[in-house]
């Protein structure tokens, strides 16, 4: 378990995190969520022991965070957003010299190669490989030293459609290995995708931490949410919101729908007392 | 995992072609290039001055002085006028009155230097055909004051014995040129290390090394002991180049004439003080783009100061002072002292000390540098 405890880190004045607790399950998938300069990168950084804090506690298994920086980073790897690895050496070159630098294990070494799928580029310039391939890369290098937590720093930015579902997918199976893994996205559909959990961070501090579950259901209680393709006019009958949505009750549901039926308004999709993630998170955020 | 970081460095190195062309080919270019350009520059022994002479008095006199100026080795009499530097027009009356004067047409344009041996070679000739007629006279009334006066040289090497002081030493342009484009080579390492520190920086290899425990310590020296193997073959592939090439070229080989031992002190000196520079530099800027312009543009600067560019011996005693605030002049001292003067490592010593610290104290400043950038988030 992580447990992060009233943590604050001051850039001068500025508070990139101000007294943020958050607690992450052994084993759970976390996704962490906030605007440009939330306090996102801070918070992986602080976590992987590259930036220190300036009070609070972190326990990371049981591992404080200021005495037992080297052993918490021997349990655990980071895949940073860019190509953290050496374009003119070869894939296997790459694996090498990362997995030397680790005393990684050669069981280690050849499951980061399978999960990837690498086996058939290994003596490829890692320059000629696709941005696909490189991402697999990237997250290979992050296994070699079989970590128990892994930090995603949007590792799927510029990935082909395919590529991105198999690395969701290997991400997901990490699971059923007991890696805990925390993962920052741009995209809300790969966190709805992977994550149990989820952590909107927003100026420094957590202000909702919840099970993926609880976040997208009984957000607007009684409520169903009708999501419109456009409007260009205005209907007195219908509150059409801003971001093209019309909220009504169940007891209004066919009332509504008449309206919007009358008014020739296409319907892109209805939820039952749910949200969206995207949507939460931008009310969440902008509070 | 000294040997795995250690290695990863030469691999990329060793496949940044632009790198090893200015590591490698730039030097021996420049040594080869400069050697045989500055070649007659550094030995006045050797300059030949092509003149055509317009003897307006033409008698028995004057064509002996003609024969004389003729005899010169440092002298090709050519017959028009057009291909001569210098033309010497020997006046009318020039043998009987007292007031002629020879006069000298520069056609080239000339440094003054260069003027000057040619006046004085000029001189050794007119000299010579008026001691001849001085000897002529004398041996009406004496044959032994004239045999005397037959006697008189006026040939330097007979006149003067030359040696130099120990801060006098000229080197040839072999001399020159090596050490100076060994030193400059050198300080050219800024360009790979600078794209690789940015690069692992840009790309957060940096991050996820120190994720990995790697040490700032430990990241500095395993980028330190590639480019310290990489200097050393430099000087010896430049010093091979001084040796075997430069010699085809019709100009001096260069000859070791000091230790070994001391040759090896000074580079691997030489060596650290390139490094640390260049890894202030590369950790210092923003983009490689930055680091290649900020260094390509410090090293020509400390290069044109410490006498790289130009020997320090025909620098002002002024500038000669300033050029010691450059380590490419501590350096280029070094390998003098040990090409010209026979140094060993005690001659060197200075020399060497200096360029370890300023080595040193600049990969210190490095290092602070890349720990508060990794503090900050790079």
């Amino acid at each position: 378990m992580i447990k992060i405890k009233n943590v604050t880190k001051k850039y001068g004045e500025l508070k990139a995190l101000n007294e943020i607790s958050l607690e992450i399950k052994e084993g759970s998938i976390l996704g962490l969520l906030g605007v440009n300069g939330a306090g996102k990168t801070t918070l992986l950084s602080i976590l992987n022991g590259l930036i220190e804090i300036d009070s609070g506690d972190i326990e990371v298994f049981g591992l404080d965070i200021k005495s037992d920086k080297k052993e918490i980073n021997n349990i655990s790897s980071i895949i940073p957003q860019h190509l953290a690895f050496y374009e003119k050496l070869t894939v296997k070159e790459n694996l090498d010299f990362f997995s030397k630098i680790q005393n990684a294990t050669q069981e280690n070494y050849t499951k980061a190669i399978e999960i990837n799928s690498l086996e058939n580029l290994l003596s490829q310039e890692a320059s000629t490989l696709s941005g696909g391939q490189k991402r697999r890369l990237n997250i290979a290098i992050g296994l070699l030293n079989n970590p128990k937590i892994i930090y995603f720093d949007e590792p799927t930015v510029g990935v082909d459609p395919k590529s991105r579902n198999e690395i969701l997918d290997s991400i997901k199976s990490y699971k059923k290995l007991g890696i805990t893994v925390i993962y920052t996205s741009h995209y809300m559909t790969e966190i709805e995708r992977i994550c149990d959990e989820v952590a909107i961070i927003s100026k420094g501090q957590i202000v909702e931490h919840d099970t993926l579950e609880n976040m997208l259901s009984n957000r607007v209680s009684d409520k169903i949410c009708i999501e419109i393709i456009h409007s260009d006019r205005k209907i007195d009958a219908l509150d059409i919101k801003n971001d093209l949505t019309i909220q009504t009750t169940e007891s209004k549901l066919f009332e509504t729908l008449a309206t919007i039926k009358e008014n020739n308004i296409a319907i892109k999709q209805i939820r039952y007392g749910s949200t969206s993630l995207e949507k939460h998170f931008l009310d969440v955020s902008e509070k | 995992m000294f040997s795995a970081m250690i290695k990863k460095e030469f691999l990329l190195v060793l496949r940044d072609r632009h790198a090893l062309l200015a590591l490698f080919v730039m030097p021996a270019i420049f040594i080869l290039i400069m050697s045989v350009a500055m070649r007659d520059q550094f030995a006045s022994d050797t300059i030949n001055f092509s003149i055509a002479i317009i003897d307006l008095e033409s008698n028995i006199n004057t064509q002996k002085l003609v024969n004389k100026i003729q005899s010169d080795d440092g002298f090709n009499l050519v017959r028009d006028e057009k291909t001569a530097q210098f033309i010497i027009t020997i006046p009318k009356d020039y043998t009987t009155s007292d007031k002629q004067k020879i006069e000298i047409l520069v056609i080239d344009s000339i440094k003054n230097d260069l003027l000057e041996i040619f006046k004085s070679k000029l001189l050794k000739s007119v000299i010579s055909v008026k001691l001849e007629g001085i000897s002529e006279k004398l041996r009406v009334i004496s044959n032994e004051a004239a045999d005397s006066i037959n006697k008189v040289s006026i040939s330097p090497n007979e006149l003067f014995e030359v040696s130099y002081d120990k801060n006098e030493d000229i080197p040839n342009s072999t001399q020159q040129s090596v050490p100076a484009w060994i030193v400059f080579g050198m300080f050219f390492v800024i360009i790979p290390m600078s794209t690789i520190y940015i690069n692992e920086r840009k790309q957060n290899t940096l991050t996820r090394l120190t994720s990995m425990n790697i040490s700032i310590l430990s990241m500095s020296i395993s980028k330190t002991i590639p480019y310290l193997v990489i200097n050393q073959i430099q000087v010896w592939i430049m010093i091979g180049v001084g040796i075997f090439i430069v010699p085809f070229f019709n100009t001096p080989a260069l000859e070791i004439n000091g230790s070994i031992l001391a040759l090896v002190a000074l580079s691997i000196a030489l060596s650290v003080s390139a490094i640390g520079l260049s890894t202030l530099i590369a950790v210092s800027a923003t983009s490689s783009e930055q680091a290649t312009t900020i260094g390509g543009i410090l090293n020509i600067l400390l290069g044109a100061i410490g006498g790289v560019m130009v020997p320090k011996f025909i620098m002002p005693e002024s500038m000669q002072n300033f050029a010691n605030i450059s380590p490419m002049s501590w350096g280029l001292d070094g390998f003098l002292e040990i090409f010209l003067k026979s140094g060993d490592i005690f001659m060197v010593a200075n020399e060497s000390l200096q360029l370890l610290l300023f080595g040193l104290i600049t990969l210190a400043i490095s290092m602070v540098i890349l720990r508060i950038r990794i503090s900050k988030g790079l």
